[in-house]
């Protein structure tokens, strides 16, 4: 048994045992694990730093966005991007969206990003990045349940 | 019986688990036994009466911390863990046993190290690129000799 091949079971077996939403069919593991990035700079376009407006200034967070942990600090993060609230997490062409998952103290916990194919792709605290079918497969004791969706015209897609 | 491993335990309960389909060369059976295995080597040569000695007492709740914060993305749930506040209740002691761990495998040691030592060699524009913050506690700890 190659080492590679083991530490990939074995994460898909934690994996599914934190996210019980998860099934080996509607997930993929997408990356190595990285210590370096989180979900939320992920879901915002970057993979270079920790984003969290902790009160301690150890994670990165943009200038004159509160720093606190609420819903609204997290969604004038991401207006900062170009996003704004939306209804639905369906698909739709020329858009890229984000949803924000809150605990049920309503405290930011996790946000995850749709991509071109329709799909969402989530960086699991400091793992893997995975590929998943909806937002709502993360939902659980971890990550609460979504809050709100988000959306900007995709940056892939020149301006009209 | 009861197993003295959770890991183990765990896996023998989650029945979906085992029926789920997986389409891989390692069965769901070695996979529990491994786990099992690391779990009962690791109990083994670490006793709780070894606990008094740093090292040994840093690298159990180090383990214990990682495990429990694995998919946590807030700083402030993973330092708050218990085990991670333990290791700052360390003090000094638990200073050359971070830098070691930061020069191998790098990770949030930034609130412990601040909380402990009261400074902060990170730089505004650093806040949050880990890679950089690591070092700049590593050179921090070179010109304090806490290592080499």
């Amino acid at each position: 048994m190659g080492k590679g091949a083991r530490v990939y079971h074995l994460s898909r077996y934690w994996i599914e045992t934190a996210f019980p939403f998860l099934t080996s069919s509607n997930y993929r593991i997408t990356s190595p694990e990285s210590p370096d990035y989180n979900c939320i700079a992920w879901a915002a376009g970057t993979d270079d730093r920790w984003w969290w407006p902790d009160s301690q200034y150890t994670a990165y967070w943009p200038d004159g966005v509160p720093r606190e942990e609420t819903l609204r600090a997290f969604i004038q993060a991401y207006s900062r991007a170009g996003y704004v609230p939306c209804d639905t997490s369906d698909f739709e062409s020329g858009s890229e969206k984000i949803a924000i998952y809150t605990d049920e103290n309503g405290k930011p916990t996790h946000a995850a990003r749709q991509t071109q194919a329709g799909r969402w792709t989530s960086k699991l605290g400091h793992q893997e990045d995975i590929e998943h079918d909806r937002p709502d497969n993360l939902t659980g004791s971890y990550y609460g349940a979504v809050a709100i969706i988000m959306k900007r015209p995709c940056p892939c897609q020149p301006p009209v | 019986m009861t197993s003295a491993s959770p890991i183990f335990d765990a896996a023998q309960n989650d029945v979906s688990f085992w029926l789920g389909e997986e389409n891989v060369a390692i069965g769901d059976e070695s996979t529990a036994i491994s786990m099992a295995f690391e779990t009962f080597l690791n109990d083994y040569f670490i006793p709780i009466s070894r606990e008094s000695i740093p090292y040994v007492r840093y690298h159990r709740l180090k383990e214990k911390w990682e495990a429990e914060t694995a998919f946590l993305s807030s700083i402030s749930d993973i330092v708050m863990h218990p085990a991670y506040q333990q290791i700052i209740g360390m003090g000094p002691v638990a200073i050359p046993l971070i830098l070691r761990e930061m020069s191998i495998k790098r990770g949030q040691w930034f609130w412990a190290m601040k909380a402990i030592t009261n400074e902060d060699p990170v730089k505004p524009e650093q806040r949050g690129i880990v890679a950089e913050m690591s070092k700049a506690w590593l050179q921090w700890g070179k010109e304090r000799g806490y290592i080499t």
